[in-house]
C-alpha cells in the first residue's frame, strides 16, 4: 500500500511520494534545463495542479486534462505540496 | 478571392493527437496516416482544399507539438513550416491551429505561441463531443473575443464543423491583436529592447515581441544587432540565475487559465471514465504484461489459424491458374517462363498476404484504440534497463510491420543518440515482409500435420522475441558502450481510449494490401524474371537438378557455399540469400523458382522437405531451418531500409554499420545454432 511519506511541513515532497488519487500543486522542478522546460510545457508548470493517478516504478497523472506518463526518476525531480498547503 | 490571385499556404498546428490529420483528411480528402497516439504524423504533407466559394487553398499538415521550442526533428518540421524555414514550402500565409477542446488549458498554451507569428489565425475546435462528454461546456463565441481569432467548433472523425470551417478558411482571416499575457517585468525590459532593434525591419507589435523571444531563445535569424541585444541579456539572466523561459511559460499558463476561467470554461474532471477503467487493468504491472502478452499471442494465433482459409484459396486458385497455362500452353521457353518464373514467383509471395493483413489489423487496433501509448508506458521499464526511454518503443512497435515508418516515427524521439540506437534496432524487430519465410521454413522444419495451431504461434512469437530480444540488448551495448550518455527520463501523454475507426483500419489493411501486390507485381516480378533466366541458362541438361547447377544462378550459388556450408546452407539456399538481398520474402519467391514448383505453398515445402546433399542426406532438417529462421531473424535483407536509414542519419556512416553488424550478427548466430544442435545431437 503506497503511503505519503514525510508530509510534514516544510519538508519537500516529491511526485512519487504522494498517494495515487491525490492532488498537488507543482511547487519546484529539479530537473535538467531542457526536460523542466518540456514537463512545464506539457502543463507541470510551478502551480500546477496536478493529480497522481497510478505509482510505481513509472508513474501516470492528471495534468491539464490529459494523462501524462512520467519516468519515477523524473517524478522525483518534481517537488509538490498538497492544496491544503501541506508539503 | 481574385480567381487570378497566388493559391495561400495555410499551416495545420496543433499538439500531438488533437486530430490535425483528421482534419487535414476531412478538409482534403486525403488519407493522411491516423491514429490515437502521439507522433503519428512525423513529415509534412500538403493536399489542396476549397472553401464554400471554391478558392483552392493549400493546406500543410504538420507533426504535432507542444511549444514552438522544437525539443526533436518532428517538432523542428513543424517550426521551420510556421516560419518559413522550410526548403521546398513558402512561408504560410495563414495558420490553422487545431484545438482539442477537451484540453484547452494546454492546447491554447500553444496557440498563444503561434499567435506571436504574426499571421492570421484560425482555430478548430475539434473533439467538441468528448469535450461534452467529460462535462466541458465551450464558448467558442467568448473564446473568439477574448483571444481575438475566430474558434470553429468541429469534430473532424465526424466530418461536423467543416461547412463552418470552409467558410471561415475563404474570409479574411484575423490576425492577431497585441500579447494579451503580461510578461514578467525583468523580460518585459529586453524583450522591448531585443523587439526595437529587430522592427526596424517589420512593423507588428506581436511578432516583434515573438521574434524577440525566439532571438532569446537562441534563434540567429535576425539583424546583427537584434541578436547582438539578445546574446547580451541572456547572458546577464543566466548570470543572474533567472530562468527566463520558465517565467514565460508560467505567465502563458496564467493567462490561459484566467482566461478560460472567465469564460466559463472549466477542466474535465478525472475519474469515471472508460479510460481510467481500462488502464486499471491494462497499466497493472502484472495484469498489464498478461494483456500485452495474451494480445501478441492472440495475434499469432490469427495469423495461422484464421489466415489458413484465404491463403488455402489463394493456393488454390494459383494452382488452376498454372493448371490453365500448362494446357493452353505448347511446351516451350514462354511456358516454363510464365509457370516456373513469373507465377512460381509472384505466386509463392501473394499466397501470405492474408497473414500480412491480419498483422495490420491486429496492429491499425493498437495505434487507434490508445494502447500503443500504454504499451510503452508498460515497456519503459525495459527500455529505460537498456539505455533508452518507452517513447522509443513506438517506433519499435511500428517496425513490426515495416521499419521503414519505423525509423520514420523515431523522429519523436527527442534525445538524439536514442533516435540513433532506435534507428540502428528498429530493423532487428520482425516485419512483415518476414512473415513468408518464416511460415514457410516453419513448415519444412515439421510437418504441417504435426504441429497444432498454438504450436505455430508460439515457435512464430518466439522468433519475434528473439528478434526483439536481440534489439534491446544490442540497444543497450550501442547507447552505453558505443554512443555513452545516459537514458532519458519518460514524459509522454496517453489518449483516452476509443473505439477504433472501422475506416481508419481497414483503410490501412487496403493501402498495405495494395502495396503488397504493387511489390508483387514489380519488384518480385521483376526478380523473378531476372532469376528465372539465370537458373534457366545456360542450358547445360535436360535434368532439372543438373539444369540449375549448371546455369548462372547455380554457378553463383556454388561459388557461395564454402561460405555459407559451415551454416548447413547448400548452393540452393545461397541463391535465395543473394537474391533476396533487396526484399527478404523474394527469398520464398527464388525457393520457388529454384524448385520449380509453381505459385504452391505446399508444393514449395515439400520439395524443400525432400531436397539433399549430394550424399543423400536432407538439407532442410530442424537444425538448418532453425540456422536460416535465425539467419532471417537478424539479416538487412532490405533494400529500401537501408535508404531510409541514410536519409534520417544524414549520411552513409550508419547505414553500412547497421548493414555489417546485421549480417555479421546473422552468420554467426546461423553458425552457432548449427554448432550447439549437433553438439547437443540434433541433425
Amino acid at each position: 500500500m503506497e503511503t505519503s511519506k514525510n508530509r510534514t511541513e516544510g519538508d519537500s515532497l516529491d511526485l512519487t511520494q504522494v498517494v495515487s488519487g491525490d492532488e498537488v500543486r507543482v511547487r519546484h522542478l529539479n530537473c535538467a534545463p531542457t526536460t523542466c522546460q518540456r514537463l512545464r510545457e506539457m502543463g507541470f508548470c510551478e502551480n500546477a495542479l496536478v493529480t497522481k493517478i497510478r505509482g510505481g516504478a513509472d508513474l501516470v497523472c492528471w495534468v491539464c486534462g490529459t494523462r501524462v506518463a512520467l519516468s519515477a526518476r523524473l517524478a522525483k525531480q518534481i517537488l509538490v505540496e498538497h492544496v491544503d498547503g501541506k508539503s | 478571392m481574385s480567381q487570378d490571385s497566388p493559391k495561400r499556404w495555410i499551416a495545420v498546428v496543433g499538439n500531438p493527437n488533437a486530430g490535425k490529420s483528421t482534419l487535414f483528411n476531412a478538409l482534403t480528402g486525403l488519407r493522411q496516416r491516423v491514429g490515437n497516439y502521439p507522433g503519428v504524423t512525423v513529415e509534412k504533407h500538403t493536399g489542396t482544399a476549397f472553401t464554400l466559394h471554391g478558392e483552392a487553398v493549400e493546406l500543410i499538415d504538420l507533426p504535432g507539438m507542444y511549444s514552438m521550442a522544437a525539443r526533436s526533428p518532428d517538432e523542428e518540421i513543424a517550426v521551420k513550416v510556421l516560419r518559413g524555414e522550410s526548403a521546398g514550402l513558402p512561408k504560410p500565409d495563414a495558420v490553422l491551429c487545431v484545438v482539442d477542446a477537451s484540453n484547452l488549458e494546454r492546447n491554447l498554451f500553444l496557440v498563444t505561441q503561434v499567435m506571436e507569428l504574426g499571421l492570421p489565425v484560425l482555430v478548430a475546435l475539434n473533439m467538441v463531443d468528448v469535450a461534452e462528454a467529460r462535462g466541458i461546456r465551450l464558448h467558442p463565441d467568448q473564446l473568439s473575443e477574448k483571444l481575438g481569432v475566430s474558434f470553429i467548433p468541429t469534430q473532424a472523425h465526424r466530418g461536423k464543423g467543416l461547412v463552418e470551417l470552409r467558410a471561415a478558411l475563404g474570409q479574411r482571416l484575423l490576425k492577431p491583436g497585441p500579447r494579451q499575457w503580461t510578461m514578467p517585468p525583468t523580460l518585459a525590459v529586453a524583450v522591448g529592447q531585443i523587439a526595437s532593434a529587430w522592427r526596424q525591419s517589420e512593423a507588428s507589435e506581436l511578432r516583434a515581441e515573438g521574434k524577440a523571444l525566439e532571438l532569446l531563445a537562441g534563434s540567429n535569424v535576425g539583424p546583427d544587432g537584434a541578436r547582438k541585444l539578445a546574446t547580451a541579456w541572456r547572458e546577464r539572466f543566466r548570470k543572474e540565475a533567472y530562468d527566463w523561459s520558465a517565467s514565460v511559460v508560467h505567465a502563458r499558463y496564467e493567462y490561459v487559465r484566467k482566461m478560460l476561467g472567465e469564460a466559463g470554461i472549466r477542466s474535465g474532471k478525472l475519474g469515471g471514465t472508460w479510460t481510467d477503467w481500462i488502464d486499471a487493468v491494462v497499466l497493472h504491472p502484472v495484469a498489464g504484461w498478461a494483456v500485452l502478452v495474451g494480445m501478441m499471442l492472440t495475434l499469432f494465433v490469427s495469423i495461422f489459424s484464421i489466415a489458413a482459409y484465404p491463403m488455402g484459396w489463394i493456393d488454390a486458385a494459383f494452382v488452376w491458374i498454372g493448371g490453365v497455362m500448362q494446357g493452353a500452353l505448347s511446351e516451350g521457353l514462354f511456358r516454363d517462363l510464365l509457370i516456373d518464373g513469373i507465377l512460381a514467383g509472384v505466386g509463392g509471395v501473394v499466397i501470405f498476404l492474408p497473414q500480412i493483413l491480419i498483422l495490420f489489423f491486429f496492429l491499425g487496433l493498437l495505434e487507434d484504440s490508445g494502447y500503443l501509448a500504454r504499451a510503452a508506458f508498460l515497456l519503459d521499464r525495459v527500455m529505460h534497463r537498456v539505455g533508452l526511454s518507452g517513447k522509443s518503443f513506438i517506433p519499435l512497435l511500428s517496425s513490426y510491420a515495416c521499419a521503414i515508418p519505423g525509423i520514420m516515427a523515431t523522429r519523436t524521439v527527442e534525445d538524439p543518440k536514442d533516435r540513433l540506437t532506435t534507428i540502428l534496432v528498429a530493423p532487428l524487430m520482425s516485419c512483415s515482409a518476414r512473415i513468408p519465410v518464416y511460415t514457410t521454413l516453419l513448415a519444412a522444419a515439421v510437418p504441417v500435420a504435426l504441429v497444432p495451431v498454438w504450436g505455430k504461434a508460439a515457435a512464430m512469437l518466439g522468433l519475434y522475441v528473439l528478434g526483439t530480444g536481440t534489439a534491446f540488448i544490442l540497444a543497450w551495448l550501442f547507447r552505453k558502450k558505443l554512443l555513452g550518455g545516459g537514458s532519458p527520463p519518460l514524459i509522454l501523454e496517453l489518449p483516452p481510449y476509443r473505439m477504433p475507426s472501422f475506416q481508419t483500419v481497414s483503410l490501412r489493411m487496403w493501402e498495405r494490401a495494395i502495396l503488397f501486390l504493387r511489390r508483387a507485381g514489380t519488384v518480385i516480378l521483376a526478380l523473378s524474371i531476372v532469376l528465372w533466366f539465370l537458373s534457366s541458362f545456360p542450358n547445360t541438361s535436360a535434368d532439372p537438378t543438373e539444369k540449375l547447377a549448371g546455369s548462372f544462378a547455380g554457378q553463383m550459388g556454388h561459388g557461395l557455399e564454402p561460405i555459407l556450408r559451415p551454416l548447413g546452407f547448400d548452393w540452393r539456399i545461397g541463391i535465395g540469400l543473394v537474391a533476396s538481398l533487396a526484399a527478404r520474402e523474394v527469398f520464398v519467391s527464388t525457393m520457388s523458382i529454384v524448385y520449380h514448383v509453381g505459385g504452391e505453398e505446399e508444393g514449395l515445402v515439400t520439395a524443400m522437405r525432400s531436397a539433399t546433399w549430394p550424399d543423400g542426406a536432407l538439407i532442410y532438417t530442424p537444425l538448418t531451418c532453425l540456422a536460416l529462421l535465425v539467419f532471417y531473424v537478424y539479416a538487412l535483407q532490405c533494400l529500401s531500409t537501408v535508404a531510409v536509414a541514410k536519409r534520417e542519419t544524414g549520411g552513409w556512416k550508419w547505414p553500412i554499420f547497421m548493414l555489417l553488424y546485421m549480417t555479421g550478427l546473422a552468420y554467426l548466430a546461423a553458425w552457432l545454432v548449427q554448432v550447439v544442435g549437433r553438439a547437443l545431437g540434433f541433425s
